[in-house]
């Protein structure tokens, strides 16, 4: 949703980080004994990991039909011609920039899902983002589609995390809310201090429902700081992308056997309506490289056949170029799905760029078909229950438990 | 003895329309009784509080020497060294006035408007928007909307400087209408793509946040954005859209929204207070509201509230506080710094403030704040009378039994006890 995190113009980048250091923390051995005694997850139940790109990534300089004369047309100074791009098949490729993505691709563990979107698809990115988060193209609600795969369980901090510090609405159900954990992790003071502030975890008749959710966060926090302090002593390299920092934090979890099945994370500056070759080239080139490594990183792991991630974004863009070398809202775009269970190749089909609908791109494929893979092959649960009755969906995108 | 509906009514006051109470002030406005507390808060005249505000000069640093290398690395440092003093200038503001009503508005608008120094990255640019936000925070919606169009910040920030007539670029139109006017649904695609042709002709001086118009790069023939067909330039389209009558609508709800309740709708007839689009008229109604003093319209703070209205309790000016205290940091890491919005649509809210992630910065900042705070409304009184001291002096309506219990601990170290009451539940919302 941020217009820009970097572009051309940005000549200098700032973070106003004043010393990572001040919250460094120690660890005992007895922190890493803790963390192997909760009740760890069993290998072999299935994990996803949802990546949400804000902005709108321009689906066609991501997948980039670079043969269809359209493509050129519309896009004089900022279209990828054969030398920038990664030959997949059909007439497409993808961003010269997706390495990684491309050896997925080989190895038949990527899914593109193409043309993906909602009927009369929303061109606001707010309204957009809502409508992915919640599942619910038509009815205006205010629950994430995995806060409500939260409603039907017991309360569990762990079961459903996003790596950030302020709450995602994909996360919050009805009456569930999955846990936030920032990439430095969750230290809790020491000494009495520590002692005194956890007296604010209980809860009190006299509590208005958001100071419950206040004391609540901090009943949260002691549970989930018992466990991952120790799991993410060692933090992820700074100099990586946002990211990737934050899929180093899920690998680690996953590594050492957190019981949570859900994980976001998420990466923002794709609203590219100026300028838009500079910036999405990376930004894309960071998605590849980053979901590859963390892929290759569970790999190594028993966990490997366990972990599916699924990469989407609230729209893609207009097919023509702006007067700024940048593209404008549009709508479907396509939805990647990787990991060792996923069935490689193409879903849905490429919209033509000729035949468009309302100026835009046809939606091929309802995102909640994606999504209902995901509840079901991935999490096991019924996805009618969290998709107002959705009956269908992304039939083989994911292969059944070996 | 003060009824509890007056404590609270006290609390929402003094937190959501100032900044939180100064010391004694709590206590003092809830001996004046609610009409008089209340008319204090929403006053807007000559404050004393804002003598001790040091206003950095931001000077125009002209365009970037880039053919010079070594001049242009000095230059972007010049730029860089202006925006790290620009937030702690706008806190400053915050913490030192007497009468923050203001400043909170100020604060509510630049969420409104929500434009990052991350993309316009000179404070002088930024700081000429904060001005104009603080013109208008109290006065006529028309005025306010035709300022932001002409706005330098607000145009580069949405791309209005790449919007020609020959190739129009809908970020600015759409935005617009959707967040700042009328909010989605009350306007059509084809709205959006003909009011981006009645902003096209803007382009901007980053450096000197000028804004000039080329008629050559503006579109001059007549479009029709919602029903009415003319020939617009931004001035002119803006009045013409903040006319709608969806726009009363629309900023009578933004401001419900931030100042009594994210999940309750406000009454029908806040609209229609908002007729003239009389700001003043409209923020004033909302604070006499009987929500005020219903418990379920709880808010909670804000990251920036919250530091703010702590700062103000222990009398830390931001600005002085040492670089150590990673005040920056600790902030975004929360989630919100000022003039750094994740986005357009400006923050969150409510639950969204309240996760497990944000509490050990937040303990961290509070400790640093305590650090360099004066705990004297603390330390001058018994210790059998501290807990109930602590709620008056942070103007907290009444903590629970369980965070009674809890600051208990803390009766014979004052610090301590400040640390714990700035972490409470109790304070972390609004009442």
């Amino acid at each position: 949703m941020s217009p820009c995190d970097f572009n051309r113009r940005q000549f200098l980048k700032y973070t106003g980080a004043a010393g990572a250091a001040t919250m460094a923390a120690t660890f005992s051995m007895d922190d890493v004994a803790q963390a192997a005694s909760v009740t760890p997850l069993p290998v072999g139940t299935p994990i996803l990991v949802i990546v949400t790109l804000y902005g709108g990534n321009d689906g066609l300089n991501t997948v980039v039909p670079y043969l269809d004369p359209a493509y050129l047309s519309n896009r004089p100074d900022m279209s990828l011609d054969a030398s920038q791009v990664l030959p997949l098949s059909d007439g497409l490729s993808l961003n010269g920039t997706m390495t990684g993505f491309q050896s997925l691709w080989a190895a038949n563990k990527l899914a593109i899902v193409l043309g993906t979107s909602y009927p009369n698809p929303n061109l606001s990115h707010f309204s957009s983002m809502a409508i992915w988060q919640t599942g619910s193209p038509v009815e205006i609600i205010s629950s994430g589609w995995i806060g409500r795969y939260l409603d039907g369980l017991p309360h569990d901090p762990y079961r459903a995390i996003g790596i950030d510090s302020t709450l995602t609405p994909l996360l919050a159900g009805n009456n569930r809310v999955g846990s936030m954990v920032p990439i430095s992790g969750l230290q809790v003071p020491y000494g009495s201090l520590g002692t005194q502030l956890e007296l604010f975890a209980a809860s009190s008749h006299q509590d208005t429902a958001l100071v419950a959710d206040a004391a609540g966060s901090i009943a949260d926090f002691y549970t989930l700081s018992s466990t991952l302090t120790p799991v993410l002593k060692n933090a992820p390299p700074t100099s990586a992308s946002p990211l990737a920092q934050q899929l180093d934090v899920v690998a680690n979890m996953i590594t050492a056997n957190v019981p949570t099945r859900v994980y976001s994370v998420s990466l923002s500056g794709f609203d590219t309506h100026a300028d838009e070759l500079s910036q999405q080239n990376v930004l894309v080139g960071q998605l590849s490289d980053a979901v590859t490594s963390f892929l290759t990183q569970v790999g190594a792991t028993p966990r490997a056949d366990d972990v599916v991630v699924m990469v989407y974004s609230e729209f893609g863009r207009r097919v023509e170029a702006n007067g700024g070398e940048g593209t404008d809202h549009g709508t479907s775009a396509p939805v990647f799905v990787a990991g060792n269970r996923v069935a490689g190749g193409f879903y849905g089909e490429q919209p033509s760029l000729t035949q468009l609908v309302q100026g835009d791109l046809a939606v091929v494929v309802d995102f909640r078909d994606v999504y209902a893979s995901m509840l079901e092959d991935v999490l096991g649960t019924d996805a009618g229950k969290i998709l107002n009755n959705w009956s269908t969906k992304v039939d083989n995108l994911i292969k059944p438990v070996a | 003895m003060t009824a509890a509906s007056d404590r609270l009514e006290l609390s929402r006051l003094v937190h959501r329309f100032g900044l939180g109470p100064k010391p004694g002030e709590y206590l003092q406005l809830l001996a004046a009784g609610i009409p008089q507390a209340r008319a204090k808060i929403l006053a807007h005249r000559f404050d004393p509080g804002l003598k001790a505000l040091v206003t950095p000069p931001f000077p125009d640093l002209g365009p970037a020497p880039y053919s010079d290398p070594t001049a242009n690395a000095a230059y972007f440092k010049e730029v860089y060294d202006q925006s790290l003093s620009l937030s702690p200038w706008w806190m400053d503001r915050m913490v030192l006035a007497d009468y923050p009503f203001i400043e909170r508005m100020t604060w509510f608008w630049h969420g409104h408007w929500a434009t990052s120094i991350d993309k316009v990255q000179f404070a002088r640019t930024m700081k000429i928007q904060n001005e104009t936000l603080r013109t208008h925070a109290l006065g006529n919606f028309v005025d306010m909307s035709r300022a932001m169009v002409q706005d330098g910040a607000l145009i580069y920030w949405l791309d209005g400087e790449e919007n020609f007539a020959f190739s129009p670029n809908e970020n600015l139109g759409r935005e617009f209408m959707e967040l700042f006017t009328l909010g989605v649904g009350n306007y059509s695609q084809a709205d959006v793509h003909q009011a981006a042709l009645g902003f096209t002709g803007y382009d901007v001086d980053l450096w000197s946040g000028d804004v000039t118009f080329d008629s050559k790069n503006h579109d001059n023939t007549a479009v029709s954005v919602l029903g009415k067909r003319q020939v617009f330039d931004a001035v002119s389209l803006s009045d013409w859209i903040v006319s709608r009558p969806e726009n009363a609508k629309f900023i009578a709800r933004r401001l419900w929204f931030r100042f009594i309740s994210t999940t309750i709708e406000p009454p029908a007839s806040l609209a229609e207070v908002f007729k003239d689009r009389d700001i003043s008229l409209l923020i004033n109604t909302i604070a006499r509201n009987p929500a005020m003093r219903r418990p379920q319209y709880s808010q909670a703070k804000s990251p920036v509230e919250w530091f703010v209205s702590a700062s103000r309790a222990l009398r830390v000016t931001p600005s002085k506080l040492p670089e150590s205290t990673g005040l920056s940091w600790l902030l975004s890491s929360m989630g919100q710094y000022p003039f750094n919005p994740p986005s357009v649509g400006g923050w969150p809210y409510d639950e969204a403030w309240l996760t497990a992630a944000a509490i050990p910065y937040r303990v961290a900042l509070a400790t640093n704040l305590v650090q360099y705070g004066d705990l004297a409304p603390l330390t001058s009184v018994p210790k059998a009378k501290i807990v109930q001291a602590a709620a008056d002096w942070l103007g907290v309506a009444q903590w629970s039994t369980r965070t009674e219990r809890a600051l208990h601990q803390a009766v014979a170290d004052p610090a301590r006890l400040a640390l714990l009451a700035l972490n409470a539940p109790e304070y972390l919302v609004n009442a």
